[in-house]
């Protein structure tokens, strides 16, 4: 397809464009659910097209289409140049790129067993396995309605620039996520495995899922879901210390410190949709948390989600320490953004499909991990309240004002972990959260979500992640 | 190799797949689609960028033995197409028996027409450039700096099935949503929504968001406890289309919505109705048949806070032993439009006969705890008013909505005459929706 894209580009550079660049964007994949034991109709995707950005006199233009053939890419290139030129009069900030180093480069994520080999069949046992799994999990505790999904997907892109990058990728991802629902002693109950409506994923081959922990996972889940959601135990509304599990430390890395450190954010470009950030362009420096709080982000990460080497402008990728012990350090750019920050790409550009825009995002979030096991931090606490997990959460649009409902909850005292308990709520701003953790876990967990931003919305994955965090003396409240 | 898709042929691209695939199946429904998306979005009071997304896709179901496989895909060279078929083909032979199998089958109405099509949108006649500019100039007006995205949208689809159904439709729609702000954290936002370009109002949304930003720059305190809270249309969209989200027959089926087993059970006040439309004029999301070829149409979801029925595909229908209402999704029916039934209040009685209330105008992040008891959180955003003894104090901001769909459906005081269409990033089932007072709602605040 070089032939294509070299046409598309030189197509733009001939009417006036400064910039261009084109992204062949194929993702293939198949998905099964089984429903109570039963195969639901399984869904197949190929999703195949070209994506094509230009600038022309400082006007950025986006356009795709999924006709490979010279006339609908020259007519999409001259449509994207006349709107450029429309909107000439009235752009008052006009798009310029940073400088990068414009590579050739071929990458792709390791896969033992390759995803193509894998039949719905193996896919289905899976599912029955993991069903089996969770039943046997639940030791005749109700989880009347089970939905149990795994999906299989390959994205694949071929991206050419008017700077030099060409660049090709091929990434495999595996992925399993579950709904539980049921009525438990006059009560009725939903919940997800991994909890928090989260998703086991990774990027790699069948290996990655069939060999992975998920068997492991899902009956222990399975088996201590059920001793949660018998609870009945009460707590009042009081200011105690307070254990957070990786779930909740990885998401809330995610929300609270990835999302406000997005550079188009900061600049408003997002304001309308996603939201704007508490941070200002001139924050970097500035202290949120304390010494624990140290916040990366790293595209790298084998196995990962959101592993990749290249980003979608062409740019490196590599390793970005978003909060380091507490200060703000770095914010995730595109080339726009860094361009207008006066620093370099970091390569956060991203697009989920062929006919998306590519957009700073996230890759793998998590908070860096510590030295205390898990006992060590239950035991330095009086009275507290350990947080393992959460169903619903919610944060506000400049990432200040977060919540997460607890799902699995266990009160602490004395430095010992006592009864389970559900629905504790945590509402706290995001100073008040990095700035109260004393101590972290020395196990670092993650789990994949779909980051949604940009107009239209784009879902991309990621991994979130963490240890167990320490805060101090922060109230919680039973729904 | 040749393309399949010559310019806008969607017919001979869903011909083409029909007949490879129906030989071959017991059921297959086959819809080629084709989706124009033309956008400018907005920041800073300056265009950020403007798209022309040009997408033709072909969907497939199909069954073989009570065997189930869907697929899409947009990779329409002849091969390609050719291929994914005997993909989709051996996926679905290599899979389960479905106890759930239905047949297809014909509706016995025939189709009813929607007149929610505008040829300027579909032809890119409308300026979107200069809509845009005139949003951002109106907002400014009372603000200094604008944000915003304006999008229209043209959906032509032609469907075959297997059960005799072929039939061409085609729809538009366009919306404008606009924020906007007086400092960094003070801000108002408006929008329009409309099946064609003369319903469009993009000053009217420029000037809600100037106004509200405005208006919100008097910002004062306020306490965590209970209110009144009177949401604007687009507040009440957001929750109300999770109302239809619950209401699909599959999410009854799998436990994971507050109405189950609610059938003619008293769920909402007595003033309370919604129903489901795909056909109604002004809708944003019209189509006259579903995944399954099924006659798209009206239904009655509650009505005078009565449940009175769920949304069935043919497979549900059969589980539900009823008839399906054309809200196919293969797997899960799901809602088209959702129309609220006004009440009789205006804006103005309403917050005249609130005592110690809130009005929110926005919101965002709506979660659920246990989607099968309803219970949410969400977080009001841009202009937020706090309202004493019928008169509006000020605006306030830090605060976040606990309650539970089941409670505020039967803790509904008043709804206003005035309806308006709501489509926009947070809302994805277009909703026509009125200002909806309720009593008793939570309202916390973060610590720190």
């Amino acid at each position: 397809m070089i032939e294509l894209l070299n046409f598309a580009i030189d197509k733009a550079l001939s009417l006036g464009s400064e910039y261009a660049e084109a992204r062949l964007h194929t993702i293939t994949g198949e998905g099964m659910n089984l429903k109570n034991g039963q195969i639901e109709p399984g869904i197949s995707i190929d999703s195949r097209g070209i994506g094509l950005r230009i600038i022309k006199k400082g006007a950025l233009a986006f356009g795709s289409t999924n006709l490979l053939k010279k006339e609908s890419i020259s007519s999409i290139i001259e449509e994207l140049s006349k709107q450029a030129e429309s909107s000439l009069n009235t752009i008052k900030e006009k798009v310029e790129l940073s400088d990068f180093k414009a590579e050739k480069a071929n990458w792709s994520c390791e896969e033992k067993e390759k995803l193509e080999d894998v039949g719905v069949d193996r896919m289905v046992t899976l599912l029955k396995d993991l069903d089996s799994n969770i039943i046997e999990g639940a030791k005749g505790f109700p989880y009347q309605s089970r939905i149990l999904s795994v999906s299989k997907s390959v994205e694949e892109k071929e991206y050419l620039n008017s700077e030099g990058s060409y660049i090709r990728s091929r990434v495999p991802r595996v992925g399993f996520t579950s709904y539980l629902s049921g009525v438990y002693d006059g009560e009725s109950f939903t919940v997800t495995i991994p909890p928090g409506y989260s998703k086991l994923g990774w990027s790699g081959g069948w290996e990655r899922i069939e060999r992975g922990p998920i068997f492991e996972l899902t009956k222990e889940k399975a088996y201590q879901l059920t001793k949660i959601l018998a609870s009945k135990v009460k707590m009042d509304s009081e200011s105690v210390d307070v254990i957070l599990g990786p779930l909740i430390s990885g998401l809330a890395a995610h929300e609270s410190v990835g999302h406000p450190q997005e550079a188009d954010r900061i600049l408003g470009r997002e304001a309308a949709q996603a939201g704007e950030s508490y941070l200002n362009p001139e924050d970097l420096g500035k202290r949120v948390g304390s010494e624990q709080a140290t916040v990366i982000d790293d595209p790298t990460l084998e196995g990962s989600s959101g592993y990749y080497l290249y980003d979608d402008e062409g740019v490196k990728a590599k390793k970005r320490v978003l909060m380091d012990k507490g200060i703000v350090r770095e914010f995730l750019h595109n080339r726009a953004t860094s361009k207008k920050f006066g620093t370099l790409s970091n390569a956060a550009s991203r697009a989920n499909s062929f006919n998306r825009e590519p957009i700073v995002r996230m890759a793998n979030t998590y908070v860096e991990k510590g030295d205390h096991s898990l006992d060590e931090l239950i035991k330095g606490v009086r009275k507290g309240i350990l947080m393992e997990s959460f169903m619903e959460w919610n944060i506000d649009d400049k990432r200040y004002n977060q919540r997460y409902v607890g799902l699995e909850c266990y009160k602490i005292e004395g430095g010992e972990l006592k009864e389970p308990l559900k629905h504790v709520v945590l509402e706290i701003t995001t100073p008040k959260f990095w700035s109260s953790i004393d101590a972290k876990g020395k196990k670092l967990e993650f789990v994949t979500g779909m980051c949604g931003k940009g107009d239209p919305l784009q879902g991309i994955p990621v991994w979130t992640g963490g240890p167990h965090l320490r805060l101090r003396g922060v109230r919680v409240w039973q729904r | 190799m040749a393309e399949v898709i010559e310019g806008e042929d969607l017919k001979r691209l869903g011909e083409f797949t029909f007949k490879e695939v129906s030989k071959r199946v017991d059921d297959a429904s086959v819809i080629a689609s084709l989706i124009l998306e033309r956008m400018v979005r907005f920041s800073n009071n300056s265009i950020t960028v403007t798209k022309k997304n040009e997408n033709f896709e072909v969907f497939i179901y199909l069954s073989k033995d009570k065997k189930r496989f869907l697929g899409s895909t947009s990779n329409l060279k002849e091969e390609s197409l050719k291929n994914f078929i005997d993909k989709l083909i051996k996926a679905c032979e290599s899979s389960k028996e479905s106890e759930d199998y239905t047949p297809l089958e014909k509706a016995p109405l025939p189709f009813s027409e929607h007149y929610n099509f505008d040829e300027r949108i579909a032809k890119g006649y409308v300026d979107l450039v200069d809509l845009a500019n005139s949003g951002i100039n109106s907002a400014l007006k009372w603000a200094n700096r604008v944000a915003g995205s304006l999008l229209s949208l043209t959906n032509y689809s032609y469907i075959l099935t297997t059960s005799g159904v072929e039939r061409d439709d085609k729809a538009t729609q366009i919306t404008i949503n606009i924020r906007a702000f007086t400092e960094k954290e003070i801000s108002g936002h408006g929008l329009s929504c409309s099946s064609n370009s003369r319903g469009l109002d993009v000053e009217k949304a420029g000037r809600e968001a100037g106004e509200h930003a405005l208006n919100s720059k008097r910002r004062g305190n306020w306490e965590e406890g209970k209110y009144e809270v009177l949401y604007s249309p687009t507040v009440s969209a957001d929750l109300f289309q999770h109302i239809g989200y619950f209401s699909s027959a599959y999410a009854i089926e799998i436990g994971i919505s507050f109405l189950v087993d609610k059938l003619d059970s008293k769920v909402a006040v007595e003033d309370f109705s919604l129903s489901d439309s795909a056909l109604v004029y002004g809708a944003l999301n019209s189509r006259v048949f579903d995944d399954e070829g099924y006659v798209s149409g009206n239904t009655k979801i509650i009505e005078k806070g009565l449940l009175k029925g769920y949304l069935h595909n043919l497979t549900t229908a059969k589980k539900f032993n009823t008839k399906s209402t054309g809200n196919a999704g293969i797997i899960e029916p799901s809602p088209w439009n959702l129309i609220v039934e006004g009440g009789n209040s205006t804006y103005d009685d309403m917050v005249k006969s609130m005592k110690k209330g809130l009005i929110v105008t926005n919101n965002w992040y709506t979660r659920f705890q246990n989607l099968r008891e309803g219970a949410f959180s969400t977080l009001p955003r841009d202009a937020t008013y706090l309202v004493e003894d019928g008169e509006i104090k000020h605006s306030i901001a830090g605060l976040r909505i606990t309650d539970s769909l089941p409670r505020m459906l039967k803790e509904i005081d008043e709804m206003s005459k005035e309806r308006r269409w709501i489509k926009w990033w947070e809302v994805e089932i277009p909703v026509l929706s009125p200002w909806v007072k309720v009593k008793d709602v939570l309202i916390t605040k973060a610590e720190g």
